[in-house]
């Protein structure tokens, strides 16, 4: 049981860090454009992060895999599943982290601003040399909030019939008619977690350096 | 942004795909919900059960990969008519979605009964009323009981509330919590829960109705499901089922397939 729970284990890990690979910086990108001037590219990313907020991912992963179809009558039969859920989670998670690293932006002080202009910076230096460093260590504790609900987002996978974790502790449990392997997911998850709070905690210190 | 990616993904997806109506891979996915002992169940690191045994024969005479796809019950449709996979087979009853599917003959014929706890007053269908009965979500017999206007729903009518639960194991569960108070399920699944969790359970003497198992193909795919069907009915010709159902606790009685 514990075996086939790992195997979970490890396509839950696969769509968690695949998540993270594309939706951290397709965020950041999203947040930028939803701060610039271009008026249309704004609307157009906040319309895009209302759609995505304001809709059950559950549903999001399921018109990912079968928009083609539905859209196109292209038949599924070498569409695959694991690519379609990693979309669905990227496009997902990084409507919430534009938001988080658009509030982060938006917290500097405008007279530190000032006082790079005042002190010869251009835009882009000010951004990435004094702007940007802030924002990472502001934006820590509200991305691990995020973080650790990927992980247990995680089993919405199954829509789409990607077998996580949770799918196989259900199917073992119907299986034999017991929740033991329910109870050994749930500590799973928990131990996941545990690390991935406890990594979250080591990035915060470490970017603590003037505390 | 979203619509770049999914032309994206689109296209990634599907430089050089065919159109499954006849196996043209040699690939034959069968799609079928993994909570449904002893038709279809994870084993060790395998799906057995069954049907999926019977499925996996179909292959090795026909010199198909067998792929064993456990899917959402609720997006089966979706999954089939998208072409994701090639049938749904798996205790899939055929009442009630005559016209959705294109059917191979019946095979199983399934009695829809009712578990109760060991030593429950409720001892013919009449006992049930005021009680709370579990059904699972999209079966014929949630159908049956809510809706329909015939005996079945006068039935339906009679109990304190109808409990639609996503997989029988979850109703049994509730079962054996006290949540409800008896669960109306397939006859084959409720004595592999009987023999899984021994003298808990009890079934009545009374059946609430009775119904058939089928593959279902997309609708129209007559050209796989002539093929499917003409080696299942060899399988139950020379003996296998038979087997098959003895290996997997289902009545001999209930092989239908002629």
């Amino acid at each position: 049981m514990v075996w086939d729970l790992l195997g979970g284990l490890a396509v839950s890990v696969e769509i968690f860090v695949f998540t993270l690979l594309l939706a951290l910086p397709l965020g950041f990108v999203v947040a930028l454009g939803r701060l610039s001037r271009n008026r249309l590219l704004a609307a157009t990313l906040r319309v895009y992060i209302s759609v995505v907020r304001g809709t059950p991912l559950m549903l999001q992963i399921m018109f990912v895999y079968f928009a083609p179809y539905i859209l196109f009558k292209l038949p599924l039969s070498h569409y695959p599943r694991f690519l379609a859920t990693v979309l669905a989670f990227a496009l997902n998670y990084a409507a919430y982290f534009a938001e988080i690293y658009r509030g982060g932006i938006l917290s500097i002080d405008r007279g530190q601003h000032e006082a790079a202009a005042a002190l010869g910076f251009t835009k882009g230096q000010t951004f990435f040399r004094i702007v940007l460093p802030q924002v990472v260590k502001r934006v820590i504790p509200a991305v691990g909030n995020e973080v650790i609900t990927l992980v247990k987002d995680t089993s919405l996978a199954f829509t789409i019939a990607v077998t996580e974790m949770f799918t196989i502790a259900k199917q073992l449990s119907s299986a034999n008619t017991t929740m033991a392997p329910l109870v050994a997911a749930g500590v799973f998850y928990y131990l996941f977690n545990f690390l991935v709070a406890w990594s979250m905690e080591r990035l915060e210190k470490h970017y603590a350096y003037y505390e | 942004m979203t619509k770049l990616m999914l032309v994206l993904a689109a296209a990634l997806a599907f430089a050089g795909c065919s159109q499954r109506s006849t196996l043209t891979d040699g690939r034959f996915v069968v799609g079928f919900d993994a909570d449904f002992p002893p038709y279809g169940f994870k084993d060790g690191s395998e799906y057995k059960g069954f049907d999926l045994d019977l499925a996996r024969a179909v292959c090795a005479k026909k010199g198909w990969t067998f792929v064993a796809n456990p899917i959402n019950w609720d997006a089966k449709d979706m999954e089939l008519n998208s072409g994701a996979i090639d049938c749904i087979w798996n205790g899939f009853t055929m009442q009630g979605r005559e016209a959705g599917y294109t059917w191979t003959a019946a095979y199983i014929d399934n009695s829809q009964v009712v578990l109760v706890k060991k030593g429950s007053p409720i001892k013919a269908l009449k006992d049930l009323a005021g009680k709370t009965v579990g059904v699972q979500a999209d079966t014929p017999v949630q159908k049956a009981l809510s809706k329909g206007g015939d005996k079945y729903e006068t039935l339906g009518k009679t109990f304190k509330g109808l409990v639609v639960v996503p997989n029988y194991n979850q109703a049994v569960n509730e079962l054996n919590a006290g949540a409800v108070d008896a669960v109306a399920m397939d006859v084959g699944v409720a004595k592999k829960k009987m023999a899984d969790l021994p003298g808990k359970f009890e079934l009545l003497g009374e059946i609430v109705m009775t119904e058939t198992y089928g593959i279902g193909f997309k609708k129209g795919n007559v050209a796989l499901k002539d093929l499917v069907e003409a080696e299942l009915k060899a399988l139950f010709a020379d003996g296998t089922a038979a087997a098959l159902a003895a290996k997997y606790g289902i009545e001999p009685k209930s092989l239908i397939l002629k």
